[in-house]
């Protein structure tokens, strides 16, 4: 399989004028085309520093980070912004959807910063991607109108609407009940049998235990990367 | 207990945050400053009370000609005298007259301005003489002594106080005249007078177009409005109209307040406009400190929901918020009437020192009584206004949410309407105040530099007044007038000296006339024109430019035929084939004699500069054919600049003294200096509606930003999720603007037309100015402020990485 993302030596640092704290150090990572993995640790360890330097949303202090075979660290804003839009999708733990706007309009809002889709293009793909979440008959509802579990769909649809190449998802369970979140990993699960690269960090043992390949950090480092079959879930997700 | 609880809580808040303290105080105290000003200075002025018994009921009857309302003596007696056999609304109906009193003693003479009364002037005046008695009906009849009062100061200065003054005699007017009394300092009745004569105006056997003009006031019978009165009065002098057509042609009259009266019949539409404007500049202040207080009531929504889940009632928290707004509009309230009462005192200071004239006496411009109750009012109805509406939004959301999730969830889509609604509330606002500033800022600033079609800058002008007993004859009156220029020649500082009726800038004769071969019909509406009596070299000293024909020379003097020189406008109006040489016509009121155009001159501005003078045709006619007693001397210097040239005041003065010991020379000032002691008073409101227009920008300015910076940091989150979605920086940048947009197009489509409307209603009155450029120039300063508005908090939000902005709170 084709290497999507590739991190070597990658360090983050925060600074203040009298504490420096190691978020990150040394994050050697390879990530393959159509693999679902997860990232699990403790509380603080450094995962969703780590997820949110995959998604271009933060810089890190050190190292390499190869996307699609481009190198991303020294690449302006407006890059950033432009590979965020087309090559990755994000699912956030608290849905993030913008309450002013449909749901329609949440879907369509990554798209509406592409110049290359006409009306009609976007449209289609609203649609699609709503259509495999099975919200396509809750359009014109706004978030407030929606339960969690229903939010959280049509986050996922905002995050495949584009035909991103990986979906970074930051514990997409963990604002849901059980018989909502088991809805939601299983859109992962239809997601990645359909060939969607996916990215997770959850807390969640059974969401965990889905992904086909985990990482297990542990103050900024990785102390373990190897397939679900090999791990203890509720250990390494603990 | 609770209620001292709250209020020592507010007052640690408000300690704890100085800067947000420090702002909602100084916007506070910006509307609620200009607020009791403008109550203190309306109030001490055109609406205070006369200090007398019948003080409510004191009006001033005045002339309307040509729709203009005049005042003072405009009256003509014949047409007094008539309405005084019929009149029914008053109890006292009755006339003064006014004139230029010359006053001399041994060593020397001054001018000032004499009323000529009767006994009821000082009845309902309630007037006390200080020393000797007030004058009687009997001292104006014929063959009676010539008697005078005289003011404290006059008493003062001319005769040092001299307590055995009654008895005394003072030339007035070259004629010998008994002081029979000395009035207190404090009687100033209708306006500041030094000397009050006996009434001797009549109209018996004189004829009606010879007829002298008085100054009529009354008081109404109890029970009578200002509707009534004016009704009837209108009714009367169309009579009159009917009955002397030529004389009373477009002539009618009105009924007024002496307050309403001294301040001239555009005040009105001033005090509205002020008014207006200090109540636009009072409610965005209460928008301002209201959102600002319903912001922090935001930010304290999860202080609010653990109170409430704790069993605090709604009331307390109102209550508790409400005090916040209380001590805040208290301490400005406080602040106000402090700066308002320095300003007054600085603008009263201003007005007395810039105004060509004495205050009326019932002025009062400071702070007073009615000042400080007026403040507590508004100072209250600001604090609930401010206070009540954040407090019922912040403490009506769903506090359980709030409490689980933390977020501001439910009342942010809430918040982010009433948001929308404030910023283009301020929008409206600022326009409207804006527009209705710079359009009254703009109108005097175009009068002050108008183009008066005569060279103002190097002339130095005085006014004399011959005594009527002795200039009676048009000859003396030549004589004299060829003396005083020669002599004014003979000082070497002086290179030119002219004679007019009428300075520009002042007020000219403005008088019906008659075009030959012109039938007006049966109900004649005769046209009207300035009538200027010049002297021949007046268009040479004075710059003003010959047209066509020719100007007043030799062959112009008493006997030959009369002749006039006149402007573009009067051909323009009256010629419609443009012809206007050798055309004659004629004065209805006080010629029998046909003037004949001799030339055509560029048009010159007398009066205010406003649309209805400017617009005014103006006839100059030579003084060599009719030369008047009173006069004003033009004198151009040798230096070019007259202002500058030592003591001039004085050459002129004792030079003119020197012709006639009996005509001292008064108003002695440059020209430009005259123009604006004319102007004061515009000048005056248009630096009010400069600190209006201050005001509104920067309350407008703080207010929009205020919101826009505040509703953009509560959406730093969503621009984070935005970023995360693939916005760049000029996506957020447009979004947002859009946003803006939106609010400031709704807002300037309510408040460019609410803003034109005012001042179109201003233009009316020549006291507003609209042009395109403001039009253009407000809405482009609006978008301009709200631009930075969502400029810098974006800017702000766009430094962090998206994944802060993700979990800004």
């Amino acid at each position: 399989m084709k290497t999507l993302i590739k991190l070597a030596n990658l360090k983050k640092v925060f600074s203040t004028d009298e504490v420096e704290t190691h978020a990150l150090s040394d994050i050697n990572l390879e990530i393959k085309q159509g693999e679902y993995l997860s990232i699990a640790g403790p509380s603080g360890c450094g995962k969703s520093t780590l997820l949110s330097i995959l998604g271009l949303l933060d810089t890190s202090s050190e190292g390499c980070y190869t996307l699609n075979g481009h190198d991303v660290v020294d690449i302006n804003a407006k890059q950033r912004a432009a590979i965020r839009n087309k090559e990755i999708g994000f699912v956030f733990q608290s849905f993030n959807l913008i309450s002013e706007l449909t749901v329609a309009e949440n879907v369509a809002l990554p798209l509406t910063y592409r110049k290359d889709l006409s009306k009609t293009e976007r449209t289609e793909l609203v649609t699609a991607a709503l259509e495999k979440v099975d919200m396509g008959h809750r359009t014109k509802h706004y978030p407030s109108q929606l339960s969690g579990g229903q939010q959280q769909r049509v986050a996922v649809a905002r995050a495949i609407a584009g035909n991103p190449s990986i979906i970074l998802a930051d514990e997409p369970t963990g604002n849901l009940d059980s018989k909502n979140a088991e809805l939601v990993m299983a859109l992962l699960d239809k997601l990645h049998a359909e060939g969607a690269t996916i990215c997770m960090v959850t807390h969640d043992p059974r969401g965990a235990k889905r992904a086909e390949r985990i990482i297990e950090i542990f103050d900024g480092r990785i102390v373990s990367d190897s397939p679900t079959s090999e791990t203890h879930i509720e250990e390494a997700v603990a | 207990m609770n209620i001292l609880s709250d209020i020592n809580f507010a007052f640690r808040t408000l300690i704890k945050n100085p800067k947000f303290t420090a702002l909602t105080i100084f916007v506070m105290t910006t509307g609620l400053t200009l607020c009791i000003y403008m109550f203190s200075f309306i109030h001490g002025s055109l609406v205070a009370p006369l200090p007398f018994e019948n003080g409510e009921r004191i009006r001033a009857v005045d002339t309307i000609y040509n729709g203009m309302q005049y005042q003072g003596t405009s009256f003509r007696v014949h047409d007094f005298e008539d309405i005084k056999k019929r009149v029914q609304s008053y109890e006292v109906f009755d006339a003064y007259d006014q004139g230029t009193v010359n006053l001399s003693t041994t060593d020397r003479a001054v001018k000032y301005t004499g009323h000529y009364v009767k006994e009821s002037f000082f009845e309902i005046s309630e007037a006390k003489p200080q020393l000797g008695r007030l004058l009687t009906n009997d001292d104006g009849l014929s063959g009676a002594e010539p008697v005078t009062l005289i003011s404290h100061t006059l008493w003062q200065n001319m005769f040092a106080g001299d307590k055995d003054i009654l008895g005394k005699k003072l030339r007035i007017n070259t004629e010998p005249t008994t002081i029979v009394g000395v009035m207190p300092d404090s009687y100033q009745f209708p306006s500041a007078g030094r000397i009050w004569l006996p009434y001797t105006t009549t109209a018996k056997g004189i004829a009606r177009k010879d007829g002298d003009y008085v100054a009529v006031y009354g008081v109404l019978k109890p029970g009578i409005s200002d509707e009534q009165a004016n009704a009837e009065l209108r009714s009367l002098m169309a009579e009159l109209e009917e009955s002397y057509p030529k004389l009373n042609s477009n002539t009618s009259a009105h009924v007024w307040t002496l307050q309403s009266a001294a301040m001239g019949s555009g005040t009105p539409t001033i005090i509205l406009a002020m008014e207006l404007a200090v109540g636009f500049i009072l409610l965005l202040a209460c928008i301002n400190v209201g959102n600002l207080l319903f912001s922090r009531a935001i930010e304290k929504g999860k202080e609010t929901a653990i109170r409430t889940a704790l069993g605090a009632p709604r009331s307390r928290l109102i209550m508790q918020m409400m005090w916040e707004s209380t001590l805040i509009c208290t301490i400005s309230g406080v602040l106000a009437v402090l700066f308002a009462g320095l300003w007054l005192e600085v603008a009263n200071k201003d007005l007395l020192s810039s105004f060509p004239f004495d205050p009326p006496f019932w002025w009062n411009i400071q702070i007073t009584q009615s000042s400080i109750i007026a403040a507590i009012v508004i100072t209250l109805v600001t604090a609930l206004i401010t206070g009540i509406l954040p407090a019922l939004k912040a403490t009506s959301g769903d506090f359980n949410a709030t409490l689980r999730d933390g977020t501001r969830g439910a009342q942010s889509k809430a918040s982010g309407r009433l948001s929308k609604m404030i910023v283009i509330s301020e929008v409206v606002l600022s326009c409207a105040l804006l527009l209705l500033s710079t359009g009254m800022v703009y109108s005097v600033n175009q009068q002050n530099n108008i183009d008066y079609g005569t060279t103002i800058e190097d002339i130095f002008t005085a006014r004399v007044g011959l005594p009527e007993a002795e200039y009676k004859s048009d000859e003396k009156r030549l004589q004299y007038y060829q003396n005083l220029k020669a002599t004014l020649l003979a000082e070497p500082e002086i290179s030119a000296v002219s004679l007019t009726r009428t300075i520009p800038g002042n007020g000219a004769s403005y008088q019906n006339i008659l075009l030959e071969g012109v039938d007006y019909g049966k109900k004649p509406q005769y046209p009207s024109s300035s009538s200027v009596g010049v002297d021949h070299n007046y268009f040479s000293v004075m710059t003003i430019n010959l047209r066509e024909g020719r100007l007043f020379d030799s062959r112009d003097k008493i006997g030959s035929p009369l002749t006039a020189v006149v402007t573009d406008k009067f051909v323009n109006k009256f010629f419609k084939d443009g012809v206007a040489l050798g055309k004659r016509f004629k004065f209805i009121e006080t010629d029998n004699d046909w003037y004949t155009v001799i030339g055509v001159v560029n048009d010159v501005i007398h009066g205010q500069p406003m649309s209805f003078n400017i617009e005014k045709p103006t006839a100059f006619i030579s003084i060599q054919q009719t030369p008047k007693r009173f006069m004003s001397v033009v004198i151009k210097t040798v230096a070019s600049d007259a202002q500058n040239v030592p003591n001039l005041a004085k050459i002129v003065a004792d030079s003119i003294q020197k012709v006639e010991r009996d005509a001292p020379a008064y108003d002695i000032k440059t020209l430009r200096n005259s123009i604006i002691g004319r102007n004061a008073g515009m000048n005056f409101v248009s630096e009010l509606f400069l600190v209006f227009a201050a005001a509104s920008m920067v309350l407008a300015f703080s207010g929009i930003y205020g919101v826009m910076s505040n509703t953009i940091i509560q959406k730093t989150q969503e621009i984070g999720i935005r970023r995360a979605l693939g916005a760049d920086n000029s996506d957020i940048y447009k979004y947002f603007i859009k946003q803006g947009l939106k609010q400031l197009v709704i807002g300037l489509a309510i408040g460019v037309p609410m803003g034109v409307a005012l001042v179109t209603m201003l233009e009316e009155s020549s006291i507003a100015q609209g042009s395109l450029m403001l039009y253009f120039s407000v809405p482009a300063f609006i978008s301009f402020i709200i631009l930075l508005a969502v400029y810098y908090p974006v800017s702000r939000a766009l430094k962090m990485e998206p994944c802060e902005a993700l979990r800004h709170e």
